[in-house]
């Protein structure tokens, strides 16, 4: 008798179990490189995702190798039809991603489908992700750089201003002098900086290219006119700072945020997507009081690099997606874009305009102190050579090292990239 | 007795064909396709137009190809000879030791050899970490100034070498081993009847009796080296290959890099003759030289 019993419960569970799958659940295969404190924070909302669709849509996510692992994975997969449904894509990075015939475009018809229009996005943002007038990608979100800082070791060097953000922020000389006053108080290293990582300082150098208004690539010259000049002085900044011994040298990037958080750094430039951990640390009561602020001005004007995280299709060959399943993925893409709330705890500013005008986004700490950058944004030039992990990127970054540490004269610098880049 | 020469044929090509099978699909095919795209222009996926030699002449007018080459060189001169010596004077140290104690020394040697490259890195970048690698706290507490081992220009290939020959000579050691043991010893008790010093021994019987094993070790510590490349990939991280850029890298950066499909084919092509040219001509030569010592 009981044994019937639990065979029928078995029957009946075997049946609904059944049931729920011929309902054709999509599910949408999901690659991201997303490895940080940020990666913990989209593990997070997928979970969310999923919850909110049961037995309609389910998101298969892997997380790869962030940078030229990741995208030559992407490359090759996509051109035997194994690529995923949707994929986080660099904004800075599509136009190389066109040109390689590597992305499904994203249609006016799909936008409002999703729910969304041009004008949720911020025009810099939705430019990034635009080729000829064509949309390739859905952003999710725009990173810039910016300055951490430690207010007690400020606060004890007396450089920390009455408003809590750090004095000396307006031009070269000030912030020298800033370091300076940190050094003399005992600080070991006034600014942490990712010397040994000329892939991650490409951010920082750029950037104070932009201060003085120059730009990477002029029509299809690199460096063009007195723009290499403007590298150069960027370099020799951060090279005095080495050779003053106001900045960490050959530091990697993991070294870089330990020395922050261990207080041996003062202050630290480094990307938004740091904020977790800032963040997590401090909730467990293991970090000092600790803000970030925009980077300051070394040069003419505010100026700060940024990119975006935005989802793409990849264009599968010989395995055309099905309706359903874009569908599906459409649905993923609008869905995490409109609950980018939880998104912007890791730091990054959501591309959504709807999500950042909300009161909570705009009581959000440190992205309130922050936020006022994304004025002062500048995203990487335009061109089938640009984007993370790219060809200019590559290239630049190579030289950082040496110069960043003493190595190498930021003349010889320049003019090794701007060869490179010219006979590429 | 009467052999069916067919039969014999038949069974002998279905024994062969699944490796003459894997060998053309895995190796004669890519490399066959390697000599095409070489002369065009395609991108890292997708064909490309036909350029003809132009990838090739413009290696010769490529000062990063040059730089490559004279780091493949500087770095198989750091590796091959002094790896293949350090082998053997430690398998000869291991030789003179007995049973179970020769045994843990032996695994001790071999042990890096299991390791995989990425973990090999990851033990020497956590060890000479420039901010808080264990080395550099013993350099502070000596008194002596922070090395950015693998950081800086001048340290960086020796670096990745000494590596290389820690990670690599258990192998070396133990043919080294096995060629020591297959030296009968009847040989050596001969010589100490003679009175023979122990460095005669080792001139006149130890060292011409090994040679063939050494010019095998030689021969394949040459070519893994030319190869390099997960070591000074993992090591370049975060953007630093150019000063150490070697054969294979450029390769890597070419195709997946810059999307340059039919340049990087054209340096691949390269090394491919390179690698042929000098493992053949240091070949003949080894031979040459053991048919002199007879």
């Amino acid at each position: 008798m009981n044994f019937r019993r639990m065979m029928a419960i078995a029957v009946v569970a075997a049946g609904g179990f059944w049931a729920v799958a011929a309902q054709a659940e999509e599910t949408v295969a999901w690659w991201d490189f997303l490895g940080g404190g940020d990666g913990v924070r989209m593990k997070q909302m997928i979970s969310d995702f999923n919850a909110a669709h049961v037995g309609k849509i389910k998101i298969d996510a892997t997380t790869l190798e962030w940078g030229t692992p990741f995208y030559a994975k992407v490359q090759t997969s996509a051109a035997v039809g194994e690529a995923p449904d949707v994929m986080t894509y660099h904004a800075s990075r599509i136009p190389l991603a066109v040109s390689q015939d590597l992305l499904e475009e994203i249609t006016a018809d799909d936008m409002s489908k999703m729910g969304l229009s041009a004008s949720d996005f911020a025009q810099t943002t939705m430019g990034a992700v635009t080729v000829d007038g064509k949309q390739y990608a859905v952003p999710l979100d725009t990173h810039p750089i910016v300055l951490y800082y430690n207010r007690v070791l400020l606060k004890k060097a007396g450089v920390l201003g009455d408003d809590g953000r750090p004095v000396g922020m307006k031009n070269k000389e000030e912030f020298t002098a800033t370091l300076q006053k940190l050094k003399d108080a005992g600080v070991e290293f006034p600014l942490g900086s990712v010397t040994a990582d000329g892939n991650f300082m490409y951010r920082t150098i750029y950037s104070l290219v932009c201060q003085q208004g120059g730009e990477l690539l002029t029509g299809n010259e690199f460096l063009a006119g007195d723009n290499g000049k403007k590298l150069a002085n960027a370099l020799a900044v951060l090279q005095g700072w080495t050779k003053a011994g106001l900045q960490s040298t050959y530091t990697d990037y993991p070294a870089t945020v330990a020395l922050f958080t261990s207080g041996k750094a003062a202050m630290m430039i480094n990307g938004v997507w740091e904020v977790p951990t800032m963040t997590d640390l401090a909730k467990q009561g293991k970090l000092f009081d600790w803000g970030a602020v925009e980077i300051p001005v070394i040069f003419d004007k505010p100026c700060t690099y940024a990119d975006s995280h935005s989802f793409a299709i990849p264009k599968n060959k010989g395995k055309e997606i099905s309706p359903e399943k874009r569908a599906a993925v459409l649905e993923v893409i609008s869905w995490i874009d409109k609950h980018s709330l939880f998104w912007a705890t890791a730091g990054h500013i959501p591309a959504y305009k709807p999500v950042t005008e909300t009161a909570e986004y705009k009581a959000m700490q440190p992205n309130a102190t922050y936020s006022t950058l994304t004025a002062n944004m500048i995203f990487d030039p335009k061109s089938t050579k640009a984007g993370v992990a790219g060809p200019i990127f590559d290239i630049m970054s190579n030289y950082f090292v040496p110069t960043l540490n003493g190595e190498m004269d930021p003349g010889e610098a320049v003019k090794s990239i701007k060869e490179e880049l010219n006979s590429m | 007795m009467l052999r069916n020469s067919r039969t014999e044929r038949l069974v002998a090509l279905v024994l062969v064909a699944p490796f003459l099978a894997i060998y053309l699909l895995a190796f004669v095919y890519p490399t066959v396709q390697m000599f095409r795209i070489s002369f065009t222009d395609a991108p890292l996926i997708g064909a490309g137009r036909w350029v003809g030699l132009d990838n090739y002449l413009r290696l010769d007018n490529d000062p990063m190809f040059r730089r490559a080459v004279w780091n493949t060189a500087y770095f198989v001169l750091m590796t091959v000879v002094p790896g293949t010596l350090i082998a053997l004077l430690i398998s000869l140290g291991v030789s003179r030791l007995q049973g179970r104690f020769q045994a843990i020394v032996l695994a001790l040697f071999f042990l890096p050899y299991i390791l995989p490259v990425s973990v090999v890195y990851l033990i020497w970048d956590w060890t000479l970490n420039f901010q808080f690698g264990i080395a550099m706290h013993v350099l502070d507490w000596l008194g002596i100034p922070r090395v950015p081992v693998f950081k800086s220009r001048v340290w960086f290939l020796p670096a990745v070498a000494g590596v290389t020959i820690w990670w690599t000579a258990g192998f070396s050691i133990l043919l080294f081993l096995a060629g020591l043991r297959s030296i009968p010893a009847e040989i050596y008790e001969a010589a100490a009847l003679d009175n023979s010093t122990r460095w005669t021994t080792f001139r006149r019987i130890t060292w011409p009796l090994l040679w063939p094993i050494t010019s095998l070790v030689f021969t394949i510590q040459l070519i893994l080296q030319l190869k390099i490349f997960d070591q000074v990939y993992l090591f370049s991280i975060g953007g630093r290959p150019n000063d150490n850029m070697v054969l294979v890298y450029y390769i890597f950066q070419k195709a997946f890099q810059q999307n340059q499909g039919g340049r990087a084919a054209a340096v691949a092509v390269t090394l491919f003759v390179l690698v042929v040219v000098v493992s053949v001509l240091q070949f003949q030569l080894l031979r040459f030289a053991e048919r002199r010592r007879r």
